[in-house]
């Protein structure tokens, strides 16, 4: 956290593209929301709503085709981007460098000298546990290792922003939990602003302060969802009642959508 | 190296000394080399039995005897020394030249469209029927030899680089992007490193083509080299010499080859498990 708080607002953000086909696919319509810093923000949404491309947006890869995306301070007043890193669902990682290396890569990339990336790596490895594992290559590594290692990578960044897209999606069930856990335990203390693309109400639930959920494609913010659960939040936040209330509410609004998602995929 | 759970079956533990030399013997290497061995007595054997004319069929053992005495007098290490200086010399252009315009192709749609017709029409050409042609504008001396050298690795080079760019994993270029990286620094920490073992499948095609090409070059030219040596043997009826030379050229792909394999497993961490 280097920057000024700095917020992502999307105002009126739409994003129409070409598919292959030719025809016109609308992929967001008219999305309004707000990325408060400081704070967890989770999109969840039925697959193909957009909510990656929303990420991508917000990174600034992609260009909205309508409205426009603008940082602002809490004053009101525009600002420069804030740093922003990524946790990939598929991790991407270089098979070619060992885990130090990789982690080390945005810092070598900006021309760090190697003793201090070697130090950061090091120091951001041990902060997901895996002090020890530097000289690995990814292939030998779990999927949930394996994106301990993405975490380090762009925690070593120090983002002002951590952009968190479908991070445990590729892992199985019980690795997913163990690593909810520890993601909220980094996330709480370091405090950085973070956007947690998730197809899961659990890991929405217990990682973000306020959910968006989208509609189906063409995807739109259907609801704002506040989660005011206590911090710090572990699996027995599970069994809190308030928890329950907003599965069902998050689980009802996605219902639909899920179901209207693929009675119209075949149109996409 | 792990050994295939095939080969860890068929060899269980012996015990007495005997059954060690039948474990020994059984082995696929040594069964390998024991079939040379028998080839090469057999051949001998029989070219004595029926007193074969050396000049078709020499003996094996008196084609060791001329290949020793080549080395020793007859300048056979020079002409090694010059076919290799060849092979490697052009090789080194190609490489050089074969991954910068792989690469430029790969990020670059306007020069892709550029090189590819040029590809087209010269890659399936035989390089051989550019020998006249070289030597009508380059004479037969060293540029000669190092640029039907090079002509030879240079294509399947740019083919495997650009193969090997194209292959790269996207979210790789997305997670630089994604980390600060600029179009430098991604086509020379993410693509190149990323297209290094297609990169090697374009060298192990292309040094085997230098080779031939330049062997055949030398054949022609009849100077100096491995290849006019052993053409100047054939005019002459030297076969035993005809077949020191060959073992030579063979020898040298076995080493090569064997080289490749070996790089070719320090490469394998590169490959996504």
């Amino acid at each position: 956290m280097t920057g000024p708080a700095v917020a992502i607002d999307c105002e009126g953000v739409g994003l129409t593209y070409t598919a292959k086909t030719g025809t016109a696919v609308n992929a967001l319509e008219n999305v309004r929301c707000r990325f408060s810093p400081g704070k967890v923000t989770a999109i969840i949404g039925p697959s193909g709503c957009g909510k990656s491309t929303l990420l991508q947006i917000a990174r600034g890869f992609l260009n909205p085709s309508q409205g426009r995306l603008r940082f602002v301070t809490l004053g009101g007043e525009a600002a420069a981007a804030p740093a922003m890193a990524t946790v990939w669902q598929a991790f991407n990682l270089f098979p070619w460098r060992n885990v130090l290396d990789n982690v080390a890569f945005g810092l070598e990339l900006a021309g760090v000298s190697r003793g201090e990336r070697e130090a950061r790596a090091k120091a951001a490895l041990a902060k997901v546990d895996l002090a020890g594992f530097e000289d690995k290559y990814p292939k030998q590594l779990s999927g949930g290792m394996r994106q301990r290692v993405g975490i380090a990578r762009a925690l070593v960044m120090e983002p002002d922003v951590l952009l968190l897209d479908e991070p445990f999606g590729a892992l199985d069930a019980q690795t997913r939990l163990v690593l909810q856990e520890q993601l909220a335990t980094l996330v709480e203390t370091s405090g950085t602003t973070a956007i947690l693309v998730t197809h899961s109400i659990e890991e929405a639930i217990l990682l973000a302060d306020t959910i968006l959920v989208m509609t189906a494609r063409p995807g739109r913010i259907a609801a704002e969802i506040t989660v005011d659960l206590a911090r710090p939040r572990s699996l027995a936040t599970t069994h809190h009642p308030e928890y329950g209330v907003l599965f069902d509410r998050i689980y009802g609004l996605l219902r639909d959508e899920v179901v209207r998602a693929m009675t119209t995929e075949g149109e996409a | 190296m792990l050994d295939s759970p095939l080969t860890d079956a068929s060899a269980p533990a012996a015990s007495g000394p005997l059954q060690r030399v039948g474990t020994w013997l059984g082995e696929p290497k040594t069964l390998g080399w024991i079939a040379v061995a028998v080839v090469l007595i057999g051949w001998e054997l029989i070219v004595i039995a029926f007193g074969f004319n050396p000049i078709y069929l020499p003996r094996p053992s008196r084609i060791v005897v001329a290949l020793v005495e080549m080395f020793r007098t007859g300048g056979l290490t020079t002409d090694l020394l010059f076919t290799l200086g060849r092979v490697f010399g052009g090789f080194a252009i190609a490489l050089v030249f074969g991954v910068a315009i792989g690469i430029w192709m790969a990020v670059s749609a306007r020069f892709n469209a550029i090189a590819d017709n040029f590809i087209a029409a010269l890659y399936p050409l035989p390089k051989v029927t550019l020998i006249p042609l070289l030597i009508i504008w380059l004479g037969t001396g060293g540029p000669f030899m190092l640029t039907i050298s090079a002509l030879g690795a240079v294509f399947p080079i740019i083919l495997n680089t650009l193969l090997g760019i194209r292959q790269c994993d996207p979210g790789l270029v997305l997670a630089a992007r994604d980390l600060g990286a600029n179009r430098r620094q991604i086509i020379r920490k993410v693509l190149l490193p990323g297209a290094v073992p297609s990169i090697f499948a374009g060298i192990r095609l292309g040094l085997g083509v230098s080779i031939i090409l330049v062997v055949a070059a030398e054949m022609v030219v009849g100077k100096l080299g491995l290849g006019a040596r052993l053409y100047l043997a054939g005019q002459v009826l030297e076969t035993e010499q005809v077949f020191a030379v060959l073992i030579v050229l063979a020898t040298l792909g076995v080493v090569i080859t064997k080289t490749q394999d070996f790089i070719d497993q320090r490469l394998s961490r590169w490959r996504v498990a």
